[in-house]
């Protein structure tokens, strides 16, 4: 469903970020991209929804390029791709169900959205999916006010009223201590199972790659180095991506 | 990512700084030298003569004095860009340059003595201060008989204040996002237009609101709108200005999150710009108002309406009993002001 076929991107101030990469998710996998800091895992999500531009290549969404699109074109796919950030990224200062509602923003028109005018079956959505990331009774809470993980959990919900086909996840554990972070993935993973959702997924830890992983890809230095089985990944490639120093740290 | 630049200072462009320093702080204690300390205390001149030719000998002896003491542990300005080289153990402060620095300011401070005429005699004159015996006397017995007059002018004052203020939010809320950085950098003319919008802030924050008042008083005559229009123009300037910089520090996360939704650049902007940016609106919009007051009554001294106006009548009668009347009613007026917004914008937090 979704082909990346020589992504470059190189940034105004010159740093080459993407060299070169090519692969293609299938409908309903689970991808998990691992990598270093700074080796363009976060650049390469963005450039799927358009966060940042492509400098070169194509990414075709269900045969559509989507790197040359533009205006309402532009929205109508973003609006079929979920994203949630490692810091959450929720509108301060407005409650869990108004945080989810704007997940439907696309679909909304502007002066609607600005005077908070929903319709009841999509009040109605935004309850299911509260109640699918477990945080039914907290719809008028601050949603700034809630726990990292149940924060995350808001995020997630605001995603899938989207209804989107793919859901991009920047490091959404990376902020939170790991039983919270295990939490966080199982309703990824549920997601996925669920609702046929594919997730495509930067991490940082090898445990929980393993654990939840379709299928891993790895970048180094802006270049794909890696694409195959999580199980598959050896100690010795694990030190080609890593680094030579690297020694493996576990979350249980 | 973003990468810092550590530029490594050149050698050759510190040292001309140094001997620019340099120059400008002799040729300015030889100026000093003759003009106060020689014409001022020494021969006690009445009526000094100027003419453009001493501060340009000051310029030459200052070019001399620092080309001879340049390479010495005098020179401020090498001392000043790191060019001399000491003990690291010791302060800065205790190095034969800084005692030029020193001098520099106790030269300062004799020449603000002259110019500001400072004298002790005239303060502690027998006439002058029975004089300010009368007056402290007519203030302390306001006359209560202006009191509806005093306190209808001060209403007069505080509406023109929040009038001011409230035309000034819608004009300055939207100008605030044309002058966000973060907002306009995107395209050539976005930038053209924040960059446009910004000099014109600055120029018109830099002319006081008693000079716009005094511009729209000829305009469109003295009285409460001429100091409303003056109010507004600042207003807005300083608003705008305060608004850009919240909307400048806000967090990219929520703006990233809604844009990836597929929102309209509209709704990205109220749901991802908009709810950072309320509290602290509201915050410099109370305290702009409060401000407001106090410049309205100053304003009014030009002709801008308001209790300030009734003042400079009274005060051009010389009628003190009157004019203690209207001080403590704006003594009043500000303390309350002070008081509501600072209550209202710590209940904002």
């Amino acid at each position: 469903m979704l082909e990346i076929k020589n992504l470059e991107k190189v940034y105004p101030n010159g740093h080459h970020a993407l060299k070169n990469i090519s692969f293609s998710v299938p409908q309903g996998e689970f991808l998990v991209v691992i990598g270093l800091s700074g080796s363009g895992k976060s650049t390469m999500l963005r450039c799927i929804n358009r966060l940042h531009d492509p400098s070169g290549g194509e990414i075709l969404f269900h045969g559509v390029d989507t790197s040359k699109l533009k205006g309402h074109a532009l929205r109508k796919i973003r609006s079929e791709i979920g994203m949630i950030f490692q810091h959450f990224n929720l509108i301060p200062r407005k409650t869990v169900l108004e945080n989810v509602l704007s997940g439907n923003l696309s679909r909304t028109g502007i002066f609607a959205s600005i005077f908070g005018i929903h319709s009841a079956e999509t009040r109605a959505l935004a309850q299911k999916y509260i109640e699918i990331v477990g945080l039914k009774g907290k719809e008028k809470n601050r949603a700034d006010n809630l726990s990292g993980g149940q924060q995350q959990r808001v995020s997630i919900a605001r995603a899938l009223m989207q209804n989107p086909k793919i859901l991009l996840a920047d490091e959404p554990v990376a902020s939170l201590d790991p039983a919270t972070s295990h939490s966080v993935m199982q309703y990824l993973k549920k997601v996925n199972e669920e609702l046929g959702v594919t997730v495509i997924c930067n991490l940082h830890f090898l445990s929980l790659v393993r654990q939840y992983a379709h299928r891993v890809v790895a970048l180094k230095h802006g270049k794909l180095i890696y694409d195959g089985k999580p199980l598959e990944i050896s100690e010795e490639w694990f030190k080609t991506i890593y680094g030579e120093d690297a020694v493996e740290v576990t979350i249980n | 990512m973003k990468q810092l630049v550590h530029k490594t200072p050149n050698k050759y462009v510190q040292s001309f700084k140094a001997y620019v320093l340099d120059t400008l702080s002799w040729a300015y204690m030889a100026l000093i030298a003759y003009k106060v300390i020689y014409e001022k205390i020494i021969i006690s001149e009445r009526y000094p003569e100027f003419s453009w030719s001493q501060p340009l000998l000051s310029l030459y002896i200052g070019l001399a004095v620092a080309a001879v003491l340049f390479f010495t542990k005098l020179s401020l300005g090498r001392g000043l860009f790191g060019l001399i080289k000491y003990d690291e153990n010791e302060s800065p402060s205790s190095q034969p340059f800084a005692y030029i620095g020193y001098l520099l300011i106790a030269l300062t401070f004799l020449t603000g003595f002259y110019v500001s005429e400072i004298s002790m005699k005239e303060f502690l004159s027998d006439s002058g201060l029975e004089g300010a015996k009368r007056i402290f006397k007519a203030l302390l017995h306001p006359n209560w008989g202006i009191f509806q007059e005093g306190l209808f002018a001060a209403i007069e004052t505080i509406y023109m204040a929040f009038i001011a203020t409230a035309i000034a939010i819608p004009i300055a809320f939207i100008l605030g996002f044309f002058a966000a950085r973060n907002l306009m950098n995107g395209t050539k003319l976005s930038f053209f237009l924040y960059n446009l919008l910004r000099a014109f802030l600055n120029i018109s924050r830099s002319i006081e609101p008693l000079v716009w008042a005094i511009i729209f008083s000829v305009w469109v005559g003295i009285g409460p709108f001429s100091g409303m229009l003056a109010l507004c123009i600042h207003s807005i300037a300083s608003l705008t200005k305060q608004y850009s910089e919240q909307i400048e520090s806000i967090d990219d996360g929520p703006i990233e999150a809604i844009t990836a939704t597929g929102a309209h650049p509209i709704q990205i902007v109220w749901f991802g710009v908009v709810p950072q940016i309320v509290l602290p609106y509201l915050s410099y919009t109370i305290y702009r108002w409060d401000i407001n007051v106090r410049m309205a009554t100053v304003i009014g001294l030009v002709g801008g309406g308001g209790i300030g106006n009734l003042l400079m009548q009274y005060q051009g009668q010389a009628r003190w009993n009157e004019v203690g009347m209207l001080v403590i009613l704006i003594a009043v007026i500000v303390w309350t002001m002070d008081w509501a917004s600072s209550k209202l914008r710590e209940a904002l937090k």
